[in-house]
């Protein structure tokens, strides 16, 4: 029939821009809070979903919004307290739209001055004002996500795509390996997955090294997914562009590795065992005490100590004033370290530097933990090496900075550090030496890849230096404070962050995208690792140990 | 068909006499007058009667024990010179000479004694398109309440068109947008035209008096269709 009222006819109405289907006009709402947007009837609320990107077409502009709220309307109180027969579904086609109706709260966060020409006209910016009544919205549509994110390409790494439809949002990897980053999500959500995401985009567009602690050894080489699916590691995906180390020289038999790490007593600080203090489940005291037996015996401060017997614990008690009680205590309990079959007596840097220059020479390190999977383990190997690895950038900032010598700038790097909130704990952050990378090393080339199912065990400090937050589903109202701290329009993302799927979706927000958006994470499959122009098969042993000798004379030159 | 003639008119509507006792439109059907001009003019019928001609008097019993219902009238011919059926339209648009219809009050009253019309399906589908005249029934303050008028013209319209069901919805939507400061009227509406409920099989009015018991056809015309036989009201 023909429409008697304009909405009873065909389902869809075609706005102007773009040919993408009209959702409803905008009946008010404030530039503070956002626009409220009677949905038109003809669609069901239940097709449009929280987070969706859409756009209301101004006279003058157009907004590139999100939906933060859906609330059902009645104009009748009456209907609430009487409402119609469930079974008539005649009856309630009737009432809506003039009894029973919906309304959608949308978040203008980017405008475009001139809805003619797309891409010309310098591009979206921020909004500052907001669309007059019965300003239609609509569907995004593909040409308006790459307004606003850009075309995939040249230091562009799609990362997902938007719950409507399938259309690459890309991340700026320029913009992202600026600053120390945070991938968040519940146990499962797919936080290493996208991890490793990430990491492809880094390596492949070579905008950044990259350092992995690789608790779990899984980011090195093939893991089993859920459901059977193969998860490709990056050393398959990269070849001899990512080395990867281990802790457990047994993993040596297993796998190509391009060495095995041991750290020296000599090497261990005080301030590396203060971050073990939960661990170890020292007294308050420890810290004064080690840095008191550090301070009289340098390096070997440990060494020294498991070798006092009661006699020289006096001595060294009455010489220094140390509490002999404190230093029996902590001598017991370094003592477990030396039970730890990866730390030796006494050892040279070798290995640490090797890594180092490694990174500096814009190559990728995994470090597996192997069987040294308890988080003693890889607390104490993160913290000493990645102090190392402050060191050198330091130093090699300062030399930049005298020569001016391009060849002397330090290339960008970034750590992965998963379990994150062991390193950065309010209680920890001011004194590891992450903490001081997550605050400061931004200067130094150095940024953080924070990788925690805890975002609100972190300090909130760190938190707020985090340049880009890719989130999966939280539900604890602290977790999703932290991540959202700071973040403007940050009530109705709390919604969204609370909607997500269990898996392979979520919300990206910061510096390296231009507006909050809810992704579909891409897919870690075949299909990505081909466009990473990685290999059909994993390597044989054969291509491995070649691969190995290639990535050795990359580093130390051809024999 | 024409069905009675105007005996009574105005801005708002007409009365009109049956040309034959007990034949009417039912309630809610659409009537047209073929104006003068070339023009037509459309009422919803809204109230029917049959009483006596002369207003002051009151029929009185004719049954017995052996004569009643239609043998009354085969006993008693004198009866439908006496009584009259008369039924009233209101007024909800017209159509110009060039068929266009218009869903606001024409400009004059239709005239004196000129014919009722039933409306024929096509007619129908095309004055009823669009529900713009709906609003003129529901603020009429006639005998009969309006939701009752508005639910009895849309059951009427609805089976007219051949049960569209698109157009009910539409009507519906058209009647919850009139109704919707008084929710209560808006049920009595809507339940009454809901395609879902059983009641809403209302089956044909058609009268068939007297002459029906012997199947003779008894006094000329009686035994005639009224026009809406062929629908189930
Ligand atoms: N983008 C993706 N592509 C393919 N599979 C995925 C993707 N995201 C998640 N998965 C599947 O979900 C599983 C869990 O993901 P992942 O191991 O990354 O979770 P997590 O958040 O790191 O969990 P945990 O906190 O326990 O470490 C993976 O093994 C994989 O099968
Ligand atoms: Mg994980």
């Amino acid at each position: 029939m023909v429409g008697m009222n304009g909405e009873s006819g065909s389902p869809h109405r075609w706005g102007a821009g773009g040919g993408a289907p009209q959702l409803g006009v905008v009946i008010g709402g404030s530039f503070k809070n956002g626009l409220t947007v009677r949905l038109d009837t003809a669609r069901s609320v239940e097709a449009i979903q929280v987070g969706n990107f859409v756009v209301v077409e101004g006279d003058e502009n157009r907004y590139f919004s999100t939906i933060a709220d859906l609330e059902l309307q009645l104009t009748d109180s009456a209907l609430a307290a009487d409402p119609p027969p469930i079974s008539s579904s005649f009856l309630r086609a009737a009432l809506a739209g003039t009894h029973t109706y919906a309304t959608a709260e949308v978040r203008p966060s980017l405008m475009l001055e001139g809805t003619d020409d797309l891409v010309a006209g310098g591009g979206p910016k921020p909004v500052r004002t907001i669309p007059m009544h019965f300003a239609i919205l609509r569907e995004a549509a593909g040409e308006d996500f790459d307004v606003v994110f850009g075309a995939e390409g040249d230091g562009k790494f799609a990362l997902g795509s938007p719950l409507t439809m399938d259309h690459p949002i890309p991340l700026d990897l320029a913009r992202f390996v600026e600053r120390s980053n945070g991938v968040f999500g519940q146990s499962g959500t797919g936080k290493s997955v996208l991890t490793r995401l990430l990491l492809c985009g880094v390596i492949k567009s070579e905008r950044a090294s990259a350092l992995v602690f690789d608790m779990h050894s899984e980011y090195a080489w093939q893991k089993e997914g859920e459901g059977g699916s193969r998860l490709r590691g990056l050393r398959e995906l990269f070849g001899s562009r990512v080395a990867v180390y281990s802790l457990d020289a047994r993993d040596q038999g297993r796998q190509a590795l391009d060495g095995t790490l041991q750290i020296g007593l000599n090497q261990i600080e005080p301030g590396d065992v203060e971050l073990l203090a939960d661990e170890l489940n020292l007294t308050p005291t420890f810290a004064a005490t080690s840095f008191s037996l550090q301070q009289r015996f340098q390096e070997r401060w440990i060494e020294r100590l498991l070798a006092m017997d009661g006699d020289a614990v006096k001595d060294f008690c009455a010489q220094s004033g140390a509490n002999q009680g404190a230093v029996d205590a902590l001598k017991q309990k370094l003592n477990l370290l030396t039970n730890l079959p990866y730390i030796v007596p006494n050892q040279g840097t070798s290995v640490i530097d090797e890594i180092v220059l490694r990174l500096q020479r814009k190559g990728h390190v995994v470090l597996q933990f192997g069987r040294h999977s308890r988080l003693l383990d890889y607390m104490l190997v993160a913290n000493i090496l990645t102090r190392r690895i402050h060191r050198a950038y330091t130093d090699q900032v300062l030399k930049y900075d005298q020569s001016g010598d391009a060849a002397d700038r330090p290339h960008p790097l970034t750590i992965v550090l998963e379990e994150a909130h062991k390193f950065l704990s309010p209680a920890v952050a001011r004194q590891t030496i992450f903490g001081t990378i997550a605050r400061e090393m931004r200067k130094y080339s150095v940024t953080l890849l924070v990788v925690d199912q805890r975002p609100s065990g972190i300090d909130a400090e760190v938190m707020s230096q985090l340049g880009t937050k890719i989130t999966g589903l939280l539900t604890e109202e602290h977790d999703i404070d932290a991540v959202l701290t700071g973040v403007a329009g940050r009530s109705h993302l709390r919604g969204v962050l609370a909607s997500l799927e269990t898996k392979q979706q979520c919300l990206v927000l910061g510096h390296a995208i231009p507006m909050p958006m809810v992704l579909r994470t891409r897919a870690y499959d075949e299909a990505f690792f081909a466009a990473m122009g990685g290999r059909a098969k994993p390597a044989t042993p054969a291509e491995r140990d070649a691969q190995k000798r290639a990535a050795l004379a990359d580093i130390y030159g051809e024999e | 068909m024409r069905i009675g003639e105007v005996i009574e008119t105005s801005t708002v509507g007409f009365w009109a006499e049956s040309e034959r006792l007990h034949q009417l439109p039912p309630l809610g059907a659409l009537v047209a007058v073929a104006l003068p001009d070339g023009a037509t003019l459309y009422g919803v019928v809204a109230f029917g009667q049959t009483a006596g001609v002369d207003a002051g008097r009151r029929a009185v019993r004719r049954g017995t024990d052996q004569v009643f219902d239609g043998a009354i009238y085969d006993q008693h011919p004198e009866l439908l010179r006496i009584l009259r059926t008369t039924f009233q339209a209101i007024t909800v648009g017209y159509a110009g000479p060039d068929g266009r219809a218009r869903h606001h009050l024409p400009p004059w009253p239709p005239p004196l004694h000129y014919s009722v019309q039933e409306c024929d399906r096509a007619t129908v589908a095309a004055f009823t398109e669009a529900p713009g005249y709906f609003a003129i029934l529901a603020a009429s303050e006639g005998e009969v309440a309006a939701e009752q008028l508005l639910a009895a013209h849309i059951r009427c319209v609805y089976d007219r068109r051949g049960r569209d069901t698109a157009w009910l919805n539409a009507a519906g939507q058209q009647v919850a947008r009139l109704l919707k400061r008084d929710y209560d009227r808006l049920l009595t509406v809507l339940e009454a035209i809901d395609p879902g409920v059983e009641k809403y099989e209302v089956q044909s009015t058609k009268y068939e008096l007297g002459g029906a018991a012997n199947g003779s056809g008894g006094e000329n015309g009686r035994a005639g269709k009224n026009g809406y036989g062929d629908v189930p009201f």
